[in-house]
């Protein structure tokens, strides 16, 4: 499961957003899927067990790490979490600007940070990373 | 000194990224904070009412706030009722989709035609309960709007020539000050901001500021029929005290 922040008040959030998108959509299509965090604030039975029953990664905004503390509050087990400044401090030439459209530092940045994700998400299916970390 | 909050409508979009729908959420609501009415909208992520702090959460009881929710679920709706305060007003992307004749959106990535359609006539529509909001008083308690003459720091705030951003609540939480009222912990909104300005005016503790301060807190809170007595001599109390911090020697 994937699960990244609805942040929407600052670039970031769009970057989260995107690189869920990119994970699901284009990378791992047929071994991912994406959990909406609204679902998970209002305690939806179907979010909770989604996340309960299956290993998850969060992808946050910022610091104040929505998605990992509902997936927590929820009761599911986090594989990995991962903010998109933790990526940004890795590809600092990539600056994103825009929230309801990304610029092109924004969606380069997106996709590096899918890049990160994936890899995660290969560890997590070839079996290689038992236990569940933060 | 500090300055209380001009009067602003909060916006909380699901955002749901599972449909189409929550992505014409998140974007009308954008289109309303950033083009149409920038100096009159903030808004704060939803997932902050269960994972920020107290004052995230007294985010609609500061702000009349508008749900704006993709499908029948009402995420944004329900999620500001229980953490935060009744919505003041509610907008379903779906609903509006159906009586606009609009087709179906798609793609909860990149819109289609029909979703972009959906972000114009959902962000018209809220951008018209901003305007009803700042054009009456709202009860916070019934979630109605009522008529009453408009309290001046509650004025719409002026349009500026600064340049248009999201006006983002997060990690800028609404400060809240717990108060003993006769026996019972009340939460009140913007207290602190409140006893500052009062404090920073010269205005001395007794009998005539705490009838002032009772005014200015009826603006950010609910203040139940009856209890005015109570409030009165619970505010007098803790503004004397905060008077008396501000002027101890340090």
């Amino acid at each position: 499961m994937i699960v990244p922040c609805s942040g929407i008040g600052k670039t970031y959030g769009t970057v989260s957003r995107e690189a869920a998108f990119e994970v699901i959509e284009d990378l791992r299509p047929g071994s991912t899927q994406l959990v909406a965090l609204s679902l998970l604030v209002l305690g939806d039975e179907e979010a909770r067990a989604a996340v309960g029953t299956s290993p998850t990664v969060t992808i946050d905004g910022c610091k104040l790490g929505c998605a990992e503390k509902m997936v927590r509050e929820s009761g599911g087990g986090i594989y990995r979490s991962f903010a998109v400044l933790d990526t940004y401090r890795r590809h600092r030439d990539l600056k994103p600007d825009g929230i309801a459209e990304l610029n092109e530092g924004g969606l380069q940045l997106a996709h590096a940070l899918a890049d990160e994700v994936v890899a995660t998400v290969d560890d997590l299916l070839a079996g290689d990373e038992a236990v569940p970390h933060a | 000194m500090p300055e209380l909050p001009n009067r602003k409508v909060g916006i909380v979009a699901c955002s749901g990224e599972e449909l189409a729908e929550g992505t014409v959420t998140r974007l009308a609501a954008l289109r309303v904070l950033h083009d149409m009415r920038p100096s009159e909208t903030v808004t704060i992520c939803l997932p902050l009412f269960l994972a920020g702090g107290e004052g995230d959460r007294a985010f609609a009881r500061f702000y009349p706030t508008i749900a704006v929710d993709g499908c029948e679920k009402r995420c944004a709706a329900r999620a500001t009722e229980q953490f935060s305060g009744k919505p003041a007003a509610g907008v379903v992307v779906s609903d509006l989709v159906r009586e606009h004749g609009l087709g179906q959106p798609e793609g909860a990535r990149r819109l289609n035609a029909s979703g972009q359609q959906a972000v114009v006539v959902t962000a018209e529509r809220v951008a018209g309960l901003v305007d009803e909001l700042l054009g009456a008083k709202w009860d916070r308690r019934t979630g109605s709007l009522v008529k009453s003459e408009v309290t001046p720091e509650l004025e719409p705030a002026t349009p500026s020539d600064d340049p248009p951003q999201a006006g983002c609540a997060c990690g800028s939480a609404i400060p809240v000050q717990k108060v003993d009222v006769d026996g019972r912990t009340v939460s009140l909104v913007a207290l602190p901001l409140i006893f500052e300005r009062f404090h920073q005016a010269g205005k001395a503790p007794g009998a005539d500021v705490a009838d002032e301060l009772l005014g200015m807190v009826k603006v950010y809170n609910d203040v139940p029929a009856g209890a005015d007595e109570a409030y009165l001599a619970a505010l007098a109390h803790e503004y004397a005290a905060f008077c008396g911090e501000q002027e101890a020697p340090r």
